[in-house]
Protein backbone atom coordinates (compact mmCIF):
# COMPACT_ATOMS: atom_id res chain seq x y z
CA UNK A 1 0.00 0.00 0.00
CA UNK A 2 2.54 2.50 0.96
CA UNK A 3 5.23 1.85 -1.55
CA UNK A 4 3.16 3.06 -4.48
CA UNK A 5 2.73 6.55 -3.35
CA UNK A 6 6.24 6.74 -1.74
CA UNK A 7 7.53 5.80 -5.63
CA UNK A 8 5.19 8.09 -7.22
CA UNK A 9 6.60 11.35 -5.49
CA UNK A 10 10.01 10.31 -5.68
CA UNK A 11 9.70 10.12 -9.26
CA UNK A 12 8.20 13.31 -9.20
CA UNK A 13 10.93 14.75 -7.17
CA UNK A 14 13.33 13.33 -9.54
CA UNK A 15 11.97 14.69 -12.43
CA UNK A 16 11.62 18.29 -10.91
CA UNK A 17 15.40 17.93 -9.95
CA UNK A 18 16.75 17.17 -13.14
CA UNK A 19 14.12 19.84 -14.57
CA UNK A 20 16.03 22.29 -12.26
CA UNK A 21 19.30 21.14 -12.69
CA UNK A 22 18.81 21.60 -16.68
CA UNK A 23 17.80 25.49 -15.46
CA UNK A 24 21.43 26.38 -15.10
CA UNK A 25 21.68 29.89 -14.10
CA UNK A 26 20.69 30.72 -10.25
CA UNK A 27 18.65 33.38 -9.62
CA UNK A 28 18.21 34.24 -12.99
CA UNK A 29 16.36 37.21 -14.82
CA UNK A 30 13.92 36.23 -17.28
CA UNK A 31 13.21 38.27 -20.15
CA UNK A 32 9.98 38.11 -21.30
CA UNK A 33 9.33 41.52 -22.87
CA UNK A 34 7.43 42.74 -20.37
CA UNK A 35 9.37 44.62 -17.77
CA UNK A 36 11.09 42.23 -15.25
CA UNK A 37 10.55 38.84 -14.60
CA UNK A 38 12.12 36.33 -11.91
CA UNK A 39 11.86 33.00 -11.34
CA UNK A 40 12.91 30.82 -8.20
CA UNK A 41 12.28 27.78 -6.85
CA UNK A 42 13.67 24.83 -4.31
CA UNK A 43 12.90 21.02 -4.39
CA UNK A 44 13.49 19.88 -0.14
CA UNK A 45 13.29 15.88 0.19
CA UNK A 46 13.24 14.89 3.96
CA UNK A 47 13.70 11.22 5.43
CA UNK A 48 12.53 10.82 9.31
CA UNK A 49 13.27 7.91 11.15
CA UNK A 50 11.59 7.79 14.33
CA UNK A 51 11.28 5.70 17.61
CA UNK A 52 7.39 4.75 19.29
CA UNK A 53 5.65 7.08 17.24
CA UNK A 54 5.06 8.34 13.90
CA UNK A 55 6.30 11.90 12.31
CA UNK A 56 6.23 13.02 8.77
CA UNK A 57 4.48 9.89 7.50
CA UNK A 58 5.44 5.81 8.80
CA UNK A 59 8.60 6.85 10.11
CA UNK A 60 9.47 3.78 12.77
CA UNK A 61 11.41 0.95 11.76
CA UNK A 62 13.11 1.76 8.41
CA UNK A 63 11.80 5.33 8.33
CA UNK A 64 9.98 7.46 6.29
CA UNK A 65 10.25 9.62 3.14
CA UNK A 66 7.06 11.25 3.06
CA UNK A 67 8.56 14.70 3.48
CA UNK A 68 8.87 16.28 0.52
CA UNK A 69 8.30 20.13 -0.44
CA UNK A 70 8.55 21.74 -3.58
CA UNK A 71 8.00 25.09 -4.76
CA UNK A 72 8.26 27.39 -8.10
CA UNK A 73 7.87 31.08 -7.89
CA UNK A 74 7.56 33.53 -10.48
CA UNK A 75 7.78 37.31 -9.90
CA UNK A 76 7.87 40.16 -12.07
CA UNK A 77 7.62 44.65 -11.36
CA UNK A 78 4.78 45.92 -13.91
CA UNK A 79 6.22 49.22 -12.78
CA UNK A 80 9.00 49.98 -10.71
CA UNK A 81 6.97 49.93 -7.47
CA UNK A 82 4.04 47.37 -8.53
CA UNK A 83 4.91 43.87 -8.26
CA UNK A 84 3.10 40.58 -9.40
CA UNK A 85 4.16 37.25 -7.57
CA UNK A 86 3.04 33.75 -7.24
CA UNK A 87 4.23 30.46 -5.96
CA UNK A 88 2.59 26.96 -6.45
CA UNK A 89 3.95 24.51 -4.00
CA UNK A 90 4.00 20.78 -3.64
CA UNK A 91 4.18 19.25 -0.04
CA UNK A 92 3.52 16.10 1.52
CA UNK A 93 4.32 15.96 4.79
CA UNK A 94 2.71 12.40 5.47
CA UNK A 95 -0.70 11.68 7.24
CA UNK A 96 -0.63 15.57 8.41
CA UNK A 97 -0.79 16.87 4.74
CA UNK A 98 -2.57 15.06 1.78
CA UNK A 99 -3.51 18.60 0.38
CA UNK A 100 -0.12 18.04 -2.95
CA UNK A 101 -0.29 20.91 -5.29
CA UNK A 102 -1.71 23.94 -3.91
CA UNK A 103 -1.39 28.07 -4.84
CA UNK A 104 0.90 29.09 -1.94
CA UNK A 105 0.78 33.23 -2.91
CA UNK A 106 -0.51 35.17 -5.32
CA UNK A 107 -0.54 39.04 -4.87
CA UNK A 108 -0.34 42.06 -6.40
CA UNK A 109 2.26 44.40 -4.01
CA UNK A 110 2.47 47.98 -4.56
CA UNK A 111 4.34 50.42 -2.47
CA UNK A 112 5.54 54.02 -2.21
CA UNK A 113 7.88 56.47 -0.26
CA UNK A 114 6.29 58.79 1.42
CA UNK A 115 9.87 60.35 2.21
CA UNK A 116 13.09 58.82 2.20
CA UNK A 117 12.75 57.53 5.74
CA UNK A 118 9.39 55.95 5.31
CA UNK A 119 7.23 53.47 2.91
CA UNK A 120 3.40 52.48 2.31
CA UNK A 121 2.27 49.83 1.05
CA UNK A 122 -0.84 47.44 0.63
CA UNK A 123 -0.41 43.74 -1.21
CA UNK A 124 -3.84 42.04 -2.00
CA UNK A 125 -4.83 38.05 -3.20
CA UNK A 126 -3.42 35.56 -1.58
CA UNK A 127 -1.13 36.90 0.96
CA UNK A 128 1.32 35.24 2.86
CA UNK A 129 0.73 35.54 6.35
CA UNK A 130 3.21 37.95 8.94
CA UNK A 131 3.50 36.18 11.66
CA UNK A 132 6.87 35.42 14.00
CA UNK A 133 10.36 34.95 12.70
CA UNK A 134 8.97 31.93 9.94
CA UNK A 135 5.85 31.68 9.26
CA UNK A 136 6.14 33.70 6.33
CA UNK A 137 8.57 31.25 4.67
CA UNK A 138 8.30 28.27 6.66
CA UNK A 139 7.95 25.59 3.96
CA UNK A 140 11.47 26.99 2.83
CA UNK A 141 14.40 25.42 4.25
CA UNK A 142 16.70 27.08 3.03
CA UNK A 143 15.09 30.24 5.51
CA UNK A 144 14.12 28.04 8.64
CA UNK A 145 16.18 26.79 11.52
CA UNK A 146 16.72 23.28 10.28
CA UNK A 147 14.84 20.59 9.05
CA UNK A 148 11.86 21.11 10.90
CA UNK A 149 10.62 25.03 12.32
CA UNK A 150 10.11 24.78 15.97
CA UNK A 151 7.42 22.78 16.66
CA UNK A 152 5.58 24.67 19.35
CA UNK A 153 5.09 27.60 17.55
CA UNK A 154 4.40 26.46 14.32
CA UNK A 155 2.48 23.46 14.55
CA UNK A 156 3.79 21.55 11.19
CA UNK A 157 1.93 18.31 11.68
CA UNK A 158 -1.72 19.81 13.25
CA UNK A 159 -4.21 21.40 11.04
CA UNK A 160 -3.31 24.72 12.50
CA UNK A 161 -0.69 25.30 10.26
CA UNK A 162 -3.27 25.34 7.63
CA UNK A 163 -5.02 28.86 7.98
CA UNK A 164 -1.45 29.87 9.82
CA UNK A 165 0.31 29.49 6.33
CA UNK A 166 -1.66 31.72 3.49
CA UNK A 167 -4.85 33.61 3.50
CA UNK A 168 -6.89 35.42 0.77
CA UNK A 169 -7.65 39.02 1.77
CA UNK A 170 -5.53 42.35 1.91
CA UNK A 171 -2.64 43.11 3.56
CA UNK A 172 -1.06 46.66 4.38
CA UNK A 173 2.85 47.50 5.89
CA UNK A 174 4.92 49.99 6.27
CA UNK A 175 8.61 50.80 6.97
CA UNK A 176 10.16 54.00 9.13
CA UNK A 177 13.98 54.04 9.22
CA UNK A 178 15.94 56.30 10.47
CA UNK A 179 20.00 55.44 10.60
CA UNK A 180 20.43 52.33 11.85
CA UNK A 181 16.94 52.16 13.21
CA UNK A 182 13.44 50.40 11.47
CA UNK A 183 10.21 50.12 12.51
CA UNK A 184 7.65 48.08 10.93
CA UNK A 185 4.35 47.11 10.65
CA UNK A 186 1.84 44.79 9.24
CA UNK A 187 -1.60 44.01 9.36
CA UNK A 188 -3.59 41.56 7.00
CA UNK A 189 -7.66 41.16 6.84
CA UNK A 190 -8.27 38.19 5.03
CA UNK A 191 -10.39 34.95 4.35
CA UNK A 192 -8.55 31.96 6.43
CA UNK A 193 -7.98 28.78 4.69
CA UNK A 194 -9.91 27.00 7.07
CA UNK A 195 -11.87 24.77 4.89
CA UNK A 196 -9.05 22.71 4.00
CA UNK A 197 -6.48 20.56 4.82
CA UNK A 198 -8.15 19.47 7.75
CA UNK A 199 -8.36 22.69 9.83
CA UNK A 200 -12.39 22.10 10.18
CA UNK A 201 -11.94 19.24 11.73
CA UNK A 202 -9.08 20.36 13.88
CA UNK A 203 -10.23 23.48 14.78
CA UNK A 204 -13.58 22.40 16.28
CA UNK A 205 -12.31 19.30 17.80
CA UNK A 206 -14.84 17.02 16.38
CA UNK A 207 -13.39 14.13 14.12
CA UNK A 208 -14.30 14.22 10.45
CA UNK A 209 -16.24 17.17 10.89
CA UNK A 210 -18.79 17.99 8.11
CA UNK A 211 -19.72 21.53 7.83
CA UNK A 212 -18.27 24.90 6.24
CA UNK A 213 -16.20 27.71 8.26
CA UNK A 214 -17.47 30.86 7.67
CA UNK A 215 -17.82 34.65 9.73
CA UNK A 216 -15.84 37.47 10.02
CA UNK A 217 -12.36 37.77 8.53
CA UNK A 218 -9.32 36.92 10.55
CA UNK A 219 -6.90 39.60 11.89
CA UNK A 220 -3.35 39.03 11.61
CA UNK A 221 -1.13 41.70 12.24
CA UNK A 222 3.08 42.48 13.05
CA UNK A 223 5.09 45.48 14.60
CA UNK A 224 8.89 44.64 14.59
CA UNK A 225 11.76 46.84 15.70
CA UNK A 226 14.89 46.19 13.65
CA UNK A 227 18.99 47.45 14.12
CA UNK A 228 21.12 47.49 11.82
CA UNK A 229 18.82 45.10 8.91
CA UNK A 230 17.87 43.12 11.26
CA UNK A 231 21.67 42.37 13.70
CA UNK A 232 19.03 43.08 16.65
CA UNK A 233 15.29 42.35 15.63
CA UNK A 234 12.37 42.31 18.27
CA UNK A 235 8.72 41.40 17.01
CA UNK A 236 5.57 41.16 18.15
CA UNK A 237 2.71 39.46 16.06
CA UNK A 238 -0.95 38.05 16.54
CA UNK A 239 -3.31 36.18 15.43
CA UNK A 240 -7.47 36.63 15.71
CA UNK A 241 -9.58 34.18 14.44
CA UNK A 242 -13.30 34.38 14.98
CA UNK A 243 -14.84 31.68 12.50
CA UNK A 244 -19.08 30.16 13.04
CA UNK A 245 -19.06 26.67 11.96
CA UNK A 246 -22.24 25.99 10.48
CA UNK A 247 -22.50 22.01 11.17
CA UNK A 248 -24.03 19.55 8.40
CA UNK A 249 -22.24 16.47 10.12
CA UNK A 250 -25.19 14.56 12.10
CA UNK A 251 -25.56 15.00 15.62
CA UNK A 252 -23.02 17.71 16.25
CA UNK A 253 -24.80 21.46 16.80
CA UNK A 254 -23.12 24.25 15.07
CA UNK A 255 -21.03 27.12 16.93
CA UNK A 256 -18.63 29.12 16.87
CA UNK A 257 -14.60 29.31 17.67
CA UNK A 258 -12.27 31.61 18.55
CA UNK A 259 -8.42 31.49 18.64
CA UNK A 260 -6.31 34.55 19.92
CA UNK A 261 -2.76 34.16 19.40
CA UNK A 262 -0.12 36.53 20.76
CA UNK A 263 3.65 35.90 20.28
CA UNK A 264 6.59 37.72 21.17
CA UNK A 265 10.20 36.81 19.01
CA UNK A 266 13.44 38.60 19.80
CA UNK A 267 16.46 37.41 17.70
CA UNK A 268 20.22 38.48 17.99
CA UNK A 269 22.60 38.02 14.81
CA UNK A 270 26.32 38.12 15.38
CA UNK A 271 29.07 37.11 12.85
CA UNK A 272 29.56 33.46 13.56
CA UNK A 273 26.06 33.16 16.13
CA UNK A 274 22.69 33.71 15.56
CA UNK A 275 20.23 33.04 19.24
CA UNK A 276 16.61 33.04 18.59
CA UNK A 277 13.43 32.85 21.17
CA UNK A 278 9.93 32.84 20.74
CA UNK A 279 7.08 32.85 23.05
CA UNK A 280 3.09 33.23 22.60
CA UNK A 281 0.13 31.74 23.78
CA UNK A 282 -3.16 30.00 22.00
CA UNK A 283 -6.38 31.01 23.68
CA UNK A 284 -9.30 28.99 21.70
CA UNK A 285 -12.97 29.53 22.71
CA UNK A 286 -15.60 27.03 21.23
CA UNK A 287 -19.23 27.56 21.91
CA UNK A 288 -22.51 25.38 20.01
CA UNK A 289 -21.44 22.24 19.51
CA UNK A 290 -19.13 22.00 22.60
CA UNK A 291 -18.22 24.71 25.09
CA UNK A 292 -14.57 25.53 26.09
CA UNK A 293 -12.15 27.27 26.93
CA UNK A 294 -8.07 27.03 26.82
CA UNK A 295 -4.94 28.46 26.84
CA UNK A 296 -1.82 26.83 25.82
CA UNK A 297 1.59 28.43 25.74
CA UNK A 298 4.05 27.45 23.54
CA UNK A 299 7.70 28.55 23.28
CA UNK A 300 11.67 28.01 21.96
CA UNK A 301 15.27 29.41 22.93
CA UNK A 302 17.47 28.65 19.62
CA UNK A 303 20.93 28.56 18.83
CA UNK A 304 22.81 28.81 15.30
CA UNK A 305 26.87 29.12 15.43
CA UNK A 306 28.25 29.44 11.65
CA UNK A 307 31.18 27.85 12.87
CA UNK A 308 32.96 26.82 8.84
CA UNK A 309 31.89 29.05 5.96
CA UNK A 310 29.50 26.47 4.70
CA UNK A 311 28.56 24.39 7.86
CA UNK A 312 26.76 25.78 10.94
CA UNK A 313 25.14 23.82 14.23
CA UNK A 314 21.91 24.51 15.67
CA UNK A 315 20.73 24.03 19.38
CA UNK A 316 17.13 24.08 20.82
CA UNK A 317 15.14 23.34 23.34
CA UNK A 318 11.18 23.88 22.30
CA UNK A 319 8.02 23.66 24.33
CA UNK A 320 4.49 23.50 24.52
CA UNK A 321 1.91 22.88 26.93
CA UNK A 322 -1.41 22.72 26.18
CA UNK A 323 -3.18 24.01 29.36
CA UNK A 324 -0.98 26.58 31.20
CA UNK A 325 -3.00 25.34 34.32
CA UNK A 326 -2.61 21.96 34.16
CA UNK A 327 1.00 21.70 32.67
CA UNK A 328 1.47 18.37 33.78
CA UNK A 329 -1.75 16.84 32.35
CA UNK A 330 -3.54 15.08 35.38
CA UNK A 331 -6.63 16.95 35.17
CA UNK A 332 -7.19 17.14 30.96
CA UNK A 333 -5.84 13.18 30.85
CA UNK A 334 -8.51 12.11 33.69
CA UNK A 335 -11.28 14.90 31.52
CA UNK A 336 -10.51 13.42 27.98
CA UNK A 337 -9.11 9.87 28.96
CA UNK A 338 -5.96 10.69 27.45
CA UNK A 339 -2.43 9.83 28.61
CA UNK A 340 -1.04 13.03 30.49
CA UNK A 341 1.99 13.20 27.98
CA UNK A 342 -0.34 13.90 25.10
CA UNK A 343 -1.17 17.56 26.95
CA UNK A 344 2.66 18.75 26.40
CA UNK A 345 5.63 18.16 24.31
CA UNK A 346 9.58 19.50 25.49
CA UNK A 347 11.88 18.87 22.50
CA UNK A 348 15.68 19.11 22.92
CA UNK A 349 16.74 19.79 19.07
CA UNK A 350 20.74 19.31 18.01
CA UNK A 351 21.73 20.09 14.06
CA UNK A 352 23.93 20.13 11.59
CA UNK A 353 23.69 21.91 8.08
CA UNK A 354 26.26 21.80 5.45
CA UNK A 355 25.73 23.73 1.78
CA UNK A 356 28.19 21.86 0.14
CA UNK A 357 27.86 23.50 -2.63
CA UNK A 358 26.11 26.80 -3.99
CA UNK A 359 22.07 26.24 -4.12
CA UNK A 360 22.74 22.72 -2.71
CA UNK A 361 22.45 21.73 1.04
CA UNK A 362 22.38 18.71 3.58
CA UNK A 363 20.78 18.91 6.82
CA UNK A 364 20.65 16.84 9.69
CA UNK A 365 18.40 17.17 13.09
CA UNK A 366 18.10 14.77 15.75
CA UNK A 367 15.49 15.43 18.30
CA UNK A 368 14.88 14.04 22.33
CA UNK A 369 11.13 14.43 22.66
CA UNK A 370 8.75 14.44 26.04
CA UNK A 371 5.41 14.28 25.04
CA UNK A 372 3.22 13.33 22.43
CA UNK A 373 1.41 16.90 22.25
CA UNK A 374 1.91 18.14 18.90
CA UNK A 375 2.09 14.62 17.26
CA UNK A 376 0.10 14.13 13.95
CA UNK A 377 -3.13 11.95 14.82
CA UNK A 378 -3.38 10.70 10.98
CA UNK A 379 0.09 9.28 11.52
CA UNK A 380 -0.23 8.08 15.05
CA UNK A 381 -3.69 6.36 14.81
CA UNK A 382 -3.19 4.57 18.35
CA UNK A 383 -2.19 8.12 20.38
CA UNK A 384 -5.53 7.96 21.93
CA UNK A 385 -4.86 4.55 23.57
CA UNK A 386 -3.28 5.03 26.96
CA UNK A 387 -0.39 2.57 26.08
CA UNK A 388 2.35 4.74 24.43
CA UNK A 389 5.42 5.80 26.47
CA UNK A 390 6.29 9.76 27.22
CA UNK A 391 9.78 9.75 25.73
CA UNK A 392 10.47 9.56 21.74
CA UNK A 393 13.39 10.13 19.30
CA UNK A 394 13.41 11.80 16.07
CA UNK A 395 16.18 11.89 13.50
CA UNK A 396 15.85 13.74 10.37
CA UNK A 397 18.09 14.52 6.75
CA UNK A 398 17.05 16.92 4.27
CA UNK A 399 18.80 17.36 0.66
CA UNK A 400 17.44 20.47 -0.78
CA UNK A 401 18.03 22.12 -4.04
CA UNK A 402 16.92 25.74 -4.98
CA UNK A 403 17.54 27.88 -7.73
CA UNK B 1 30.07 57.97 -13.68
CA UNK B 2 31.69 56.04 -10.53
CA UNK B 3 30.32 56.57 -7.22
CA UNK B 4 32.98 56.77 -4.47
CA UNK B 5 31.71 56.53 -0.69
CA UNK B 6 34.18 56.80 1.83
CA UNK B 7 34.48 53.15 3.25
CA UNK B 8 35.82 53.05 7.31
CA UNK B 9 37.35 49.34 8.27
CA UNK B 10 39.15 49.15 4.95
CA UNK B 11 42.88 49.50 6.54
CA UNK B 12 45.59 47.06 5.84
CA UNK B 13 43.59 46.33 2.65
CA UNK B 14 44.94 48.36 -0.36
CA UNK B 15 41.97 48.79 -2.49
CA UNK B 16 38.43 49.63 -1.55
CA UNK B 17 34.63 48.45 -2.54
CA UNK B 18 32.17 50.95 -4.13
CA UNK B 19 29.23 51.21 -5.60
CA UNK B 20 29.31 51.29 -8.93
CA UNK B 21 26.66 52.68 -11.77
CA UNK B 22 26.68 54.73 -14.32
CA UNK B 23 23.73 56.66 -13.25
CA UNK B 24 24.66 60.41 -11.92
CA UNK B 25 21.62 59.63 -9.37
CA UNK B 26 24.12 57.61 -7.26
CA UNK B 27 26.31 60.34 -6.48
CA UNK B 28 24.10 61.12 -3.71
CA UNK B 29 23.61 57.72 -2.26
CA UNK B 30 24.29 57.38 1.31
CA UNK B 31 24.70 53.85 3.21
CA UNK B 32 20.71 54.05 4.09
CA UNK B 33 20.16 54.69 0.26
CA UNK B 34 22.10 51.78 -0.42
CA UNK B 35 20.73 49.92 2.04
CA UNK B 36 17.31 50.08 1.07
CA UNK B 37 18.61 49.63 -2.67
CA UNK B 38 20.41 46.41 -1.89
CA UNK B 39 17.90 44.73 0.54
CA UNK B 40 15.62 44.90 -2.32
CA UNK B 41 12.99 47.79 -0.64
CA UNK B 42 13.55 50.80 -2.90
CA UNK B 43 12.95 49.67 -6.78
CA UNK B 44 13.15 52.85 -8.26
CA UNK B 45 16.09 55.83 -8.84
CA UNK B 46 15.21 59.51 -7.73
CA UNK B 47 13.76 60.29 -10.89
CA UNK B 48 11.17 57.55 -11.21
CA UNK B 49 13.32 55.09 -13.23
CA UNK B 50 13.64 51.28 -12.56
CA UNK B 51 16.32 50.16 -10.60
CA UNK B 52 18.62 46.92 -11.34
CA UNK B 53 20.38 45.71 -9.30
CA UNK B 54 23.37 43.01 -9.51
CA UNK B 55 25.88 41.40 -6.76
CA UNK B 56 28.83 38.75 -6.59
CA UNK B 57 28.14 35.42 -5.45
CA UNK B 58 27.79 35.07 -1.14
CA UNK B 59 30.94 34.22 -0.77
CA UNK B 60 32.86 36.39 -3.59
CA UNK B 61 35.26 38.55 -1.32
CA UNK B 62 34.67 41.45 -3.05
CA UNK B 63 30.45 40.69 -1.91
CA UNK B 64 31.55 40.27 1.35
CA UNK B 65 33.22 43.22 1.83
CA UNK B 66 30.73 45.63 -0.07
CA UNK B 67 28.47 43.83 2.50
CA UNK B 68 30.76 44.53 5.48
CA UNK B 69 32.28 48.15 4.43
CA UNK B 70 29.89 49.74 2.60
CA UNK B 71 26.49 48.71 3.67
CA UNK B 72 27.87 47.54 7.19
CA UNK B 73 25.64 44.28 7.48
CA UNK B 74 27.16 40.58 7.76
CA UNK B 75 26.18 38.77 4.19
CA UNK B 76 24.21 36.40 5.80
CA UNK B 77 22.00 39.21 6.38
CA UNK B 78 21.50 40.00 2.76
CA UNK B 79 20.95 36.67 1.85
CA UNK B 80 18.40 36.11 4.49
CA UNK B 81 16.25 39.30 3.71
CA UNK B 82 16.21 38.25 -0.39
CA UNK B 83 15.19 34.90 0.46
CA UNK B 84 12.10 35.85 2.77
CA UNK B 85 11.09 38.33 -0.42
CA UNK B 86 11.25 35.80 -3.06
CA UNK B 87 9.71 32.87 -1.19
CA UNK B 88 7.04 34.83 0.38
CA UNK B 89 6.17 36.92 -3.25
CA UNK B 90 7.32 40.25 -1.40
CA UNK B 91 10.03 41.35 -3.11
CA UNK B 92 12.64 40.69 -5.89
CA UNK B 93 16.47 39.58 -5.46
CA UNK B 94 19.17 41.38 -6.67
CA UNK B 95 20.82 39.23 -10.33
CA UNK B 96 23.98 37.33 -8.68
CA UNK B 97 26.80 37.41 -11.42
CA UNK B 98 29.95 35.71 -10.84
CA UNK B 99 32.78 37.85 -11.73
CA UNK B 100 33.66 41.78 -11.42
CA UNK B 101 34.46 42.11 -14.67
CA UNK B 102 31.20 40.55 -15.83
CA UNK B 103 29.50 43.15 -13.49
CA UNK B 104 31.18 45.83 -15.27
CA UNK B 105 30.15 44.68 -18.50
CA UNK B 106 26.38 44.06 -17.26
CA UNK B 107 25.98 47.09 -15.57
CA UNK B 108 27.34 49.18 -18.77
CA UNK B 109 24.83 47.52 -21.09
CA UNK B 110 21.81 47.68 -18.71
CA UNK B 111 19.70 50.94 -18.32
CA UNK B 112 19.07 51.86 -14.36
CA UNK B 113 21.81 49.18 -13.54
CA UNK B 114 23.66 49.52 -9.73
CA UNK B 115 25.99 47.41 -8.69
CA UNK B 116 29.88 47.54 -7.02
CA UNK B 117 33.70 46.98 -7.61
CA UNK B 118 37.15 46.93 -6.12
CA UNK B 119 39.21 50.01 -7.00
Amino acid sequence: MKNIPLRRHTASVAILIGAMLSYAQPSSALELGLGDWQAHGFVSQGYTLTSKYNAFGQSRSGGSLDFTEIGVNLLGHLQPNLLIAAQGMYRNAGGSDREDFRLDYANLDYHMMLDPQATIGVRLGRVKNPFGLYNDTRDVVWTRPGVFVPQSVYFDSLALRQPMISSDGGLFYGRYAVGDHAFTSELVISEPLDNSGGATEFLTGVPNAQGDMGGRPMFVGRMGYEWQEGRFRLLFSVVDLDRDFNSSTPGIASGNIKAFYPLASVQLNLEDWTFTGEYGQVTAERSGFVNDENTSESFYVQTEYRFMPNWSALLRYDSFTFDIDDRGGDHNAEKFNLPQHSFYARDLTVGLRWEFTRNWQLLSEYHSVWGTAWLSPQDNPDLSQRTGPERWDMFALMLSFRF
Amino acid sequence: MVVMLPCPGTAGADTTVVPYSLSKQSNQFSREDLREIFFGRRTRWPDGTTLRVYVLPDQHPVHVRFAKEVLGVYPYQLRSAWDRMIYSGTGTAPIVIDTVEQMQTVIKQTPGAIGYIEQ
